[in-house]
């Protein structure tokens, strides 16, 4: 008995399809790459017993399964947790539901298709699982789907419960569960075997079903396609197609909607398809209503058909597909381009002296200063227009605001030209309206537009010439300084603040009244000699009304400017405590490859949120590109910061920042430290310093629902896995350890300490001093 | 103010456990010094460097089948027959003491300097002079289950030569995969599962030219040191708890103090498992184990005085160093008294970092409120913007962050 876990991201990129085929392996299964992005993510945990009975959860990237050759056995079970997987044996395709079982027999010819980032669920039992009593194996000449009802169902609930327990298991209540899983797994085969449906005269009822999808598959096209029209075709009633279909689980209706979803999907993913309108397709696919079907399809795959269409190409765009090879055609991309979806906030245009041709022998200098039209609020994305495009080697100064300027405006915002541009809000409007990844029209909490789902104020994108995915981006803080107040009264003096939030880590276990409470206090900054900040005041937060009218309880939206006769201010708080400077940028990041908008709180491998007080000037960060031109963007400016960022935020104050950006183009890492790099890593003088989180990539491993899911499901222990899975790598790759030699020295000389408890996917990082290697001459 | 001395012999030490129960080694007062010496319970995973020739350790690790010089290891049975042996390894470090300390009763706090710390050179004619260390990545280790290459799961040893000429740093030797080995008694021990087990060199394969260029700095500490806890008579020294134990900090070095709350009379203190370097985390189950000897001045704070001190109110271990304090977080900050009866056993199904957060938080906030006078608004702020939270170790059961706060933070108090 042992509990296995495993995730793609110990492995070295060479290595990771060769690891994830091993782990499969173990439950007779095989994959096969759908795409130029396989490989790319896999976790999974698994639990398995040396009497043959295997449970795995599982998370990866677009992939195709098929059966790993192997005598005859009960069927290899798979459940999908989500919609989409298309399960090809004989026939033709069947879509399978979210959470339904699929019995796949060990030997025949099936495959089962996932085209997106799936999670699933596969228990594999052998005839060797029952205790030592022979049992005769049914007879599963055929994949099925099994509809959710009696047996199926207990089963599906009882494998959904038992892999999310898999780890808490006790060994006893793992070798009941195993017991049931083996003897649940036999019972329902035996009922779907093909000796059983011939034994009881049933046979015919798949078969009809099967002709039956055929026709509908035939009639796709067709608009008019009804119950009534199928049933004609195949001499039946409409009352007894209905009927079957309810047998399989489904309906007509529903099933119908699927398939032509799923052709509308496999068409505007097809390069051979790219001359055709998204229109043209859904009109191909029986969908007569285009307004309509860019509903459903956003409904059911989460982005509109053309934002997924452009998603495709710049992917496939991205990977340097050479000419006269299999997949998409360059002209098919050409072709594309123009239909590139708009911008998503209306950036301003280039600035001219970026247009102007120079020459490309001299890094040049370029300076980004504050203003509405230069930040992005709340989110990253991929679908941003770059403000600018600098060239690798080139410097940039980029004015930076914190998001929290708005809790004493007098002192952090009036008088600045550019913060009371980006801050402005009154009863007409705001500056920057969006503020988070949420709906504009605020439906969900009506908080405001974007319902502050992410709440920095990240300056950017910057767009990096020639920045391809898989290229990584070296973002080197070459200076910091603070932006002083612009208020006449307070010239030159510098402000900041940090808030004992709702998402900090103490919240929910105060020790005094009144509970819950937030609290926010305002530091004055002093850099000179011996750089500290002092408390000025403190308040407790107290509902504030926004300009638009909107009541906000507690702190859950940013930038509500605090209005000073509604809070009460305590002076002498923090009374003789100098906290020491440590400047940095909390967030630092490149658009992440997933579409949309992504929330700017989880940090994950495109860097984001690190909240890493090493960030700081002399610092580096390497990040992977993911999305041509990178898309840099920078913010969350801090003055300081302890590990674990406890209260929610840290000493939060403007900056203005100078970096020196360096691309590094994917043919040219062998031998770097960031050669085969999935995360963000920070360099500083002394040390090499590796990002771990809960779920280093989140947005694949959650799917849709990732947004949300990371929130939940953070944990250190999880992170504290991630940073040591990453340290390994880190030395068995860029500096040739072997696995024993790499765990020797971690135990010995590497650090890991905690990020922060309050960004949701929470961080672990893993210390690395030079000096260890301060000996090596080579490498 | 006396000068004691505790050198390392079989009656000046136990092996395992902390025990209310025996005997002081040697019995001080209040103010006085005492130089102990401490052995590493993994010497014998090369005899020939760490313990030939060394009569102290010689005299603890001497087991023959007729002849075993400490047969309990561990706080487990010590009534055959033997899985692994007696004691059955319920606790794995060589801990010199006890010191009592005349006076010491429950409630009070027993302050800790380490003066000073020196490696334990080998007396071994052929390495005479030198020291040596050995690091384990055990099945108890983080990574164990986390394996990527065969075969799995593996345990390797791997030694280290500390060099001391001048900035002194460890560099690895040779390493080994740990063989199933047969101790005096007959019992095999196909893993690390009972220390101080003879490794039978012609029976592992020696690795040479590992980590070739790699110098680690060292930070010479003791992995553990504590008091006798009150719950049980014998009490493994594994899992850290309330009376300190095996907190395997490196930051308990020289120049360190520590803070232990005492449980029983005479406080009952122990130290040993030194290590010669070790990262946050102790990520492979060991740090490079060496052995050390220290020089400590022991300071006994009676109840009644501990009010206005950095002291009052403290119920679990505490570091000062010059430039921080550090609370101990624990999954359990008292484990055997919250998992009752098989605490001692059913804490490793229990590990948790995220706990330990949740403890290191809880111990820290109430640090800044009681001994800084702080609200809790204040404390809170302070150490978002200030404290920072490390992982102490992932492999001793009753896992560890510790949350410390630099004292620069208050000097103008």
């Amino acid at each position: 008995m042992s509990i296995h876990a495993f995730t793609s991201e110990s492995y070295s990129e060479h290595d990771r399809t060769e690891a994830w085929q091993d782990v499969l392996g173990g439950f007779g299964l095989r994959s096969s790459p759908l795409s130029a992005r396989y490989g790319e993510h896999a976790t999974a945990l698994s639990r398995a017993s040396l009497d043959g009975v295997g449970l795995m959860r599982f998370a990866a990237g677009p992939q195709v399964f098929s059966p790993l050759p192997r005598r005859a056995d009960l069927p290899i079970l798979l459940m999908p947790a989500e919609d989409g997987a298309v399960l090809k044996a004989g026939g033709s395709p069947q879509t399978i539901p979210s959470g339904r079982i699929i019995l796949l027999p060990r030997q025949n010819d099936w495959r089962v298709t996932f085209h997106r980032d799936m999670r699933a669920i596969v228990l594999s039992v052998t005839a060797e699982s029952f205790g030592g009593r022979k049992i005769n194996l049914p007879e599963c000449r055929d994949a099925v789907i099994v509809a959710p009802e009696g047996l199926a169902d207990v089963l599906g609930r009882t494998l959904e419960s038992a892999s999310e327990a898999l780890e808490k298991l006790s060994p006893e209540a793992w070798n009941t569960i195993r017991l049931s899983l083996a003897e649940m797994l036999l019972t329902l085969s035996r009922q779907k075997s093909s000796s059983a449906a011939e034994a009881v005269g049933i046979g015919t009822q798949p078969a009809l079903l099967q002709r039956i999808y055929d026709a509908i598959e035939r009639k796709l096209g067709d608009s008019d396609i009804t119950p009534a029209r199928i049933a004609q075709i195949e001499g039946i009633s409409e009352r007894y197609l209905q009927k079957l279909f309810e047998g399989s689980g489904d309906n007509f209706t529903h099933y119908l909607r699927e398939r032509r979803l799923q052709r509308c999907w496999a068409d505007l993913g097809n390069a051979g398809e790219a001359h055709r309108s998204v229109s043209d397709i859904a009109f191909s696919c029986g969908f007569s209503d285009a307004a309509h079907f860019s509903r459903s399809f956003r409904d059911r795959f989460g982005l509109s058909p053309r934002a997924f269409r452009q998603q495709q190409a710049e992917r496939l765009s991205g990977l340097g597909v050479k000419a006269g090879q299999r997949g998409w055609p360059q002209d098919a991309i050409a072709q594309l381009r123009p239909h590139r979806a708009a911008p998503m906030i209306a950036a301003a245009e280039l600035e001219p002296a970026d247009l102007a041709p120079r020459s490309r022998d001299k890094p040049a200098h370029h300076h980004l200063p504050i203003d509405a039209n230069h930040v992005h609020w709340g989110f990253f994305s991929r679908e941003l227009k770059p403000l600018i495009e600098i060239a690798s080697g080139d410097t940039i100064t980029v004015e930076t605001l914190s998001q929290h300027a708005s809790d004493d405006p007098e002192r952090m915002i009036l008088g600045d030209e550019g913060a009371e541009s980006v801050f402005r809000w009154t009863a007409q409007g705001k500056g920057v309206e969006r503020r988070g990844a949420g709906p504009m029209d605020a439906s969900i909490y009506g908080r405001g537009a974007g319902e502050g789902f992410g709440v920095h104020i990240c300056t950017g994108p910057i767009a990096i010439k020639g920045a391809e995915p898989g290229d990584v981006l070296e973002v080197r803080i070459l200076d910091m300084v603070p932006r002083p107040s612009r208020n006449p009264a307070l010239k030159g003096r510098i402000f900041g603040s940090s808030v004992a939030a709702w998402w900090g880590y103490h919240y929910d276990e105060f020790l005094t009244e009144p509970k819950p409470r937030e609290s926010v206090t305002i530091f004055e900054i002093f850099p000179g000699e011996e750089p500290h900040a002092e408390a000025i005041y403190s308040y407790r937060w107290q509902p504030q009304t926004d300009p638009s009218g909107v009541l906000h309880q507690t702190y859950d939206y940013p930038g509500i400017p605090v209005a000073a006769e509604t809070i009460r201010r305590r002076h002498g708080v923090l009374d003789g405590i100098r906290i020491p400077l440590r400047p940095h940028f909390g967030v630092i990041g490149v658009a992440p490859r997933e579409a949309g908008l992504v929330d700017s709180v989880p940090p994950a491998y495109f860097g984001g949120n690190l909240d890493n007080w090493r960030l700081g000037k002399g610092a580096a960060v390497y990040l992977p590109v993911s999305v041509p031109e990178a898309l840099l963007s920078i913010g969350d400016p801090h003055a300081a910061q302890g590990d674990g960022e406890l209260s929610g935020t840290a000493i939060e104050c403007s900056m203005t920042g100078t970096f020196e950006v360096v691309l590094h183009k994917k043919a040219d890492h062998a031998g770097q430290p960031f050669a085969d790099l999935t995360y963000p890593l920070i360099e500083t003088e002394t040390d090499w310093v590796l990002t771990g989180f809960s779920h280093p990539n989140y947005l694949a491993e959650f799917g849709a629902k990732g947004q949300s899911e990371v929130y939940a499901k953070s944990s250190l222990d999880l992170a504290m896995k991630d940073a040591f899975r990453k340290v390994r790598r880190f030395l068995m790759n860029t500096r040739g350890l072997s696995e024993d030699e790499a765990i020797a020295l971690i135990s010995a000389a590497v650090d890991f300490g905690v990020t922060q408890v309050v960004d949701g996917n929470w961080g672990v990082h893993a210390t690395l001093s030079k000096r260890l290697f301060a000996n090596q001459t080579t490498r | 103010m006396k000068h004691h001395l505790l050198p390392v012999s079989p009656s000046n030490v136990q092996w395992g456990y902390f025990s209310k129960k025996i005997a002081p080694a040697l019995t001080l007062k209040s103010g006085d010094r005492a130089t102990i010496e401490t052995l590493t319970h993994h010497a014998n995973d090369d005899h020939e460097r760490m313990i030939a020739g060394d009569p102290g350790a010689e005299s603890v690790f001497r087991w023959t089948k007729e002849h075993k010089a400490i047969a309990r290891r561990g706080a487990g049975p010590t009534e055959g027959p033997f899985i692994r042996g007696s004691g059955e390894g319920v606790g794995v470090h060589l801990l010199t003491g006890p010191v009592a300390i005349e006076n010491a009763e429950p409630g009070d706090i027993l302050e800790v300097r380490i003066l000073d710390v020196r490696p334990r050179p080998s007396c071994n004619a052929c390495h005479a002079g030198r020291c040596f260390g050995s690091n384990a990545a055990a099945s108890w280790g983080f990574h164990y289950h986390d394996l990527i290459e065969e075969p799995k799961p593996r345990e390797v040893i791997t030694i280290f030569e500390l060099d001391t000429s001048g900035e002194p740093y460890a560099k690895a030797v040779y390493n080994y995969r740990w063989t199933p080995q047969t101790d005096p008694d007959g019992i095999v021990h196909p893993t690390i599962d009972y220390p101080g087990v003879p490794v039978d060199h012609r029976l592992v394969q020696k690795r040479e030219n590992i980590l070739q260029n790699v110098r680690v700095p060292a930070r010479l500490h003791f992995g553990t040191m504590g008091l006798a806890p009150a719950e049980s008579d014998f009490v493994s020294s594994i899992p850290p708890g309330y009376t300190g134990g095996n907190i395997d900090d490196w930051r308990a070095g020289k120049g360190a103090r520590m803070y232990y709350p005492v449980a029983v009379p005479g406080a009952l203190f122990s130290v040993g498992d030194p290590h010669a370097a070790q990262g946050d985390s102790e990520l492979g189950g060991t740090a490079i184990e060496t052995s050390l000897t220290g020089d400590f001045e022991f300071i006994l704070h009676k109840n009644r005085d501990l009010g206005g001190t950095i002291m009052e109110g403290l119920t679990h271990p505490m570091l000062e160093t010059d430039q921080q304090w550090s609370m101990y977080g624990f999954t359990f900050p008292n484990y055997l008294a919250e998992l009752g009866a098989n605490a001692q056993t059913d804490i490793v199904n229990h590990s948790s970092l995220d706990k330990a957060m949740r403890d290191a938080f809880r111990k820290l906030r109430r640090f800044l409120m009681t001994v800084h006078h702080m609200s809790e608004d204040e404390a809170i702020a302070l150490m978002s913007v200030a404290a920072d939270f490390g992982v102490t170790q992932v492999v001793d059961a009753n896992w560890g962050v510790h949350g410390s706060i630099r004292k620069n933070v208050f000097m103008c108090t």
